[in-house]
This record gives structure tokens, sequence and C-alpha cells, in this order.
């Protein structure tokens, strides 16, 4: 018995560094953390050098083809290699530059990640939970944030941020299919440029 | 003005008959809703906005704050009786303890003193009961003014308008009930403002854009999981690796980042 005991600790002892449960977690509580941190030196400049720095701390942990392969849905599939990339690079612009303008806005904010996250599709999928308060603004609720990590070769990588249920990724899955189905993967990726590049300066 | 947003409610749902093949599973009343949204714009862009610019001008933010606190707290009101009819006690108890703290020693609600005794602010709407006893899946209705909704939520509140306003607990003459509504409008909306730059930015078609948010959010707080559609990304799908193969994230990982600079620096100098 108590043989089976130990080998049983063993056993758990061994698995649970080789599954390095942590990891995703820490990913995404380091990473939001430091950001914080730089957004909180800045006090709320919204300079191209604090959001250089951010999105230079960010951007590598996100797998944008993953992610844009996730917005687009089945029509992935019918997209070759080199629209599949450009498409990638578009989605990626578009975001980087939507919510790298906003984020000054959570300068105050306080981010709680879960301990522990939620791992699925055989340890390779990874969803970490997070609760974030903003101290200033009137409601002094909780937003919830999920991430959806992915364990590919270069290490656990962000494909889906979920805020209260709302996917800022798949929201775009009907917007996509319907240029898609109108003027085709070409067609999407020229509104894709179109808009990345026709944004007026404020 | 205050007679007139139920009948407008009233018939935006009761005219739930046209629309075919929609676009999204949950919105068959497509042509409805986008013509809605457009006059809804307009009249943010003209009215809504410019009042919650001139409203945050004109007042500290200890006053914006006092007076969202007022409305909660008579908005936590219905939140006891819709959690009372969910047969939720301790929800139920949990927001009469808040309306009896805030409205005695929280000044009339003007101070939120509940929330850091430990009793969370947890709003329930006549939506959220007819959703508790199984009314789950709901198309989605924009509504005039109020924005995006359910035909469910709709409907409650409608309901709450016209057969007990908010603010006719607290208001005796009706003109004071309304310029209370055209105030809680404009806190509202001041919390937000910022949000409709940052939905032009991000949307390729802002009416899409927002309505697939809002039922994402809309279905999960309800609990609601469409089955024709995977778009949620729940945990268990992973039909993800169907479309990329587990090494396919190399090459664009290795790309330098192709924001272009002098845009972001632009959108960012507002």
């Amino acid at each position: 018995m108590k043989k089976l005991l130990t080998s049983l600790m063993l056993l758990l002892g061994l698995a649970a560094p080789a599954l390095a449960a942590d990891e995703p977690v820490s990913l995404v509580q380091d990473t939001s953390q430091k950001a914080l941190d730089i957004l909180k030196k800045e006090n709320g400049k919204n300079t191209r050098q604090v959001r250089e720095q951010v999105e230079s701390m960010v951007i590598p942990l996100i797998d944008f083809t993953r992610m844009t392969a996730l917005a687009v849905g089945k029509d992935w599939r019918a997209a070759n290699p080199t629209q599949q990339e450009q498409l990638a690079t578009q989605f990626k612009t578009l975001l980087v530059r939507t919510y790298s303008s906003t984020m000054v806005r959570f300068k105050t904010a306080q981010i709680d990640v879960k301990p522990t996250a939620q791992f699925n599709n055989s340890g390779r999928e990874a969803v970490v939970k997070s609760e974030v308060t903003i101290p200033g603004s009137a409601d002094k609720k909780n937003v919830s944030i999920d991430y959806t990590l992915y364990k590919g070769s270069q290490g656990w990588k962000i494909f889906n941020v979920s805020v209260e249920g709302a996917s800022l990724v798949t929201v775009y899955r009907t917007q996509f299919g319907e240029e898609i189905r109108k003027n085709g993967i070409d067609g999407l990726i020229k509104q894709l440029k179109d808009k990345n590049e026709g944004v007026k300066p404020a | 003005m205050k007679q007139h947003i139920p009948v407008l409610l009233a018939s935006s749902i009761l005219l739930t008959a046209c629309a075919s093949n929609p676009s999204h599973p949950q919105d068959p009343l497509e042509p409805m809703n986008r013509v809605i949204f457009q006059f809804n714009d307009k009249a943010d862009h003209y009215v809504m906005k410019p009042a919650a610019e001139g409203y945050r001008f004109i007042t500290p933010q200890p006053v914006r704050t006092s007076v969202g606190n007022f409305f909660n707290n008579l908005q936590d009101v219905y939140s006891m009786l819709n959690h009372g009819l969910q047969l939720e006690p301790r929800k139920t108890l949990t927001d009469l303890l808040r309306v009896s703290f805030n409205s005695t020693f929280g000044i009339f609600g003007l101070i939120d003193i509940a929330t850091p005794m430990g009793l969370p602010r947890e709003p329930a709407t006549l939506g959220d009961t007819m959703a508790h006893y199984g009314w789950k899946n709901s198309n989605y209705l924009v509504l005039p003014l109020f924005g995006p909704s359910t035909i469910r939520d709709g409907l409650g509140t409608a309901a709450n308008l016209t057969i007990a306003d908010q603010n006719d607990l607290v208001f005796r003459t009706e003109s004071d009930a309304t310029a209370a509504a055209v105030l809680n409008g404009i806190s509202r909306r001041e919390k937000l403002l910022g949000m409709e730059d940052t939905l032009q930015q991000a949307a390729l078609d802002p009416y899409s854009y927002m309505r697939d948010a809002y039922l994402q959010y809309r279905n999960r707080q309800v609990g609601f999981q469409p089955s024709s559609q995977p778009q949620d990304n729940s945990p268990q799908e992973d039909n993800i690796d169907d479309l990329v193969g587990p090494e396919a994230e190399a090459p664009a990982a290795s790309q330098p980042v192709a924001t272009a600079p002098g845009n972001a620096e632009a959108s960012a100098a507002q």
C-alpha cells in the first residue's frame, strides 16, 4: 500500500512539471502585468513610443495565423497559402491598430488572473481566465476576460480573447463570410487592406 | 415623449414578419434592425453623443458617479423583484439590503455604500427572468434609442416602461420622470464615450460587429448555446485544428510587425 502511494506520488510529481500546468497562466499574468506597468509608468501618455513598447511585448505572444483562421472559419480552407498570409497580415494590422489606440484607458486597471487554466484538446489548448477591474470608472464592475492559448512549436501563444463571453475574434466571422460570399477571398483581403490604409489621420 | 417610447418599442417588436435568408441565425429581422441601427447612429451622432459630451464637460466625476449610483439604485429595486421571481432568495436579499442601505445611509442612492460592504450589484431584468424560465434563444432586435437587444429583452423593457417605469417610483410628476429618464440616458451614454470610435475602427460592418458581439455576450449571460454555429469558440471546440495544422503558426509569427506607424500614430492622437 505504502509502495503504491509512493509510486503514485512520484507519478504525480513527475507528471506535474511535464504538463507545465501553470505555463499559460504565468504567460498571461506576466505579460499583462508588464504591459500595465508600462502604461502606469507613462501615466496614460498615448505616444508612439509607449504603444511600441507594449506592442513589442504582446505581439510575439499572439498567433495571428491561427487567430485569423478562427475568425474566417470554414472559408480558411479555400484560401491558398499566399492568401492566408495576406489575410493574417491585414487582420493583425487591423487588430493591433484598434486595440493599441484604446489601451491607455486601462492604465489603472487591476488584473486578477485565475491561477488555474482549463486545458482542452489533450493539453495543447488552454483557457486562462481573468477578471479586470477599472477603479476609476463609475461602475465598479469586474469584466471577465478569457484568453485561449495553443501550444505550438514556439510554445504557448494566444489565439483568442473573449470579453464577457464575446470573442474579439469570432465577432468578425459573419463580416468576413459576407465579403467572401460576395467578392471571394481576394475581395476580403482588399477590403481589409482598404480599411487599414484608409483610416484618416485624426 | 415618454409615452411614445413603449409604443415605438411595441411596434418594432410587432413588425416581426419579413426577412429571408438571414446572415445570422438569430437575426431574421436584419433589414428592419439595420434601419433602426442607422436611425440610432444618427440620433447618437447628433443628439446623444453631444449631450453626453456636454454633460461630461459641465459635471465633475463625483457628480456623475452619484447620478449613476442614483439610477442604479432604482434599477436595483427591479433586480430585487426579478431575483424574487426567479426564486433566488440570496440574491433577492442582497438586492433588498443594497436598496435599504443605499437609499438611507447612501442618501437616496447617491452613494453606493452597499458594494464596499460586500453586497455586490447584480442587475436582473425582466428579460433575464424570462430567460431563467426557459426563453433562452431570442432573436436580435435593435430598439430605437436603446440599441442592441433581443425580442425577449425588448418585451421586458417595454413592459417596464409601460407598467412600472423606474422613475415613477420617486418622481411624482410626469415631467420630472421624463427629465429623469433623459438624464439617465445621458449618464449611461457618457460612460460609453469613446467607444464609438473603437467600433468604427474595428469593424468592417459596424452593424454586424455590434450584433455578433452583443449576441455572444447576451447568449452567454443567459446560458444559451447556439448549436448550429460554433461561433462562440467554446473551449470544447477543437475544429480549429482542421483549419490550421499544428505547426502552421510558424511563418506569421516570425513576420515583422505590419502596423503602419503613421496610421497608428494618427489613430491614437485623437
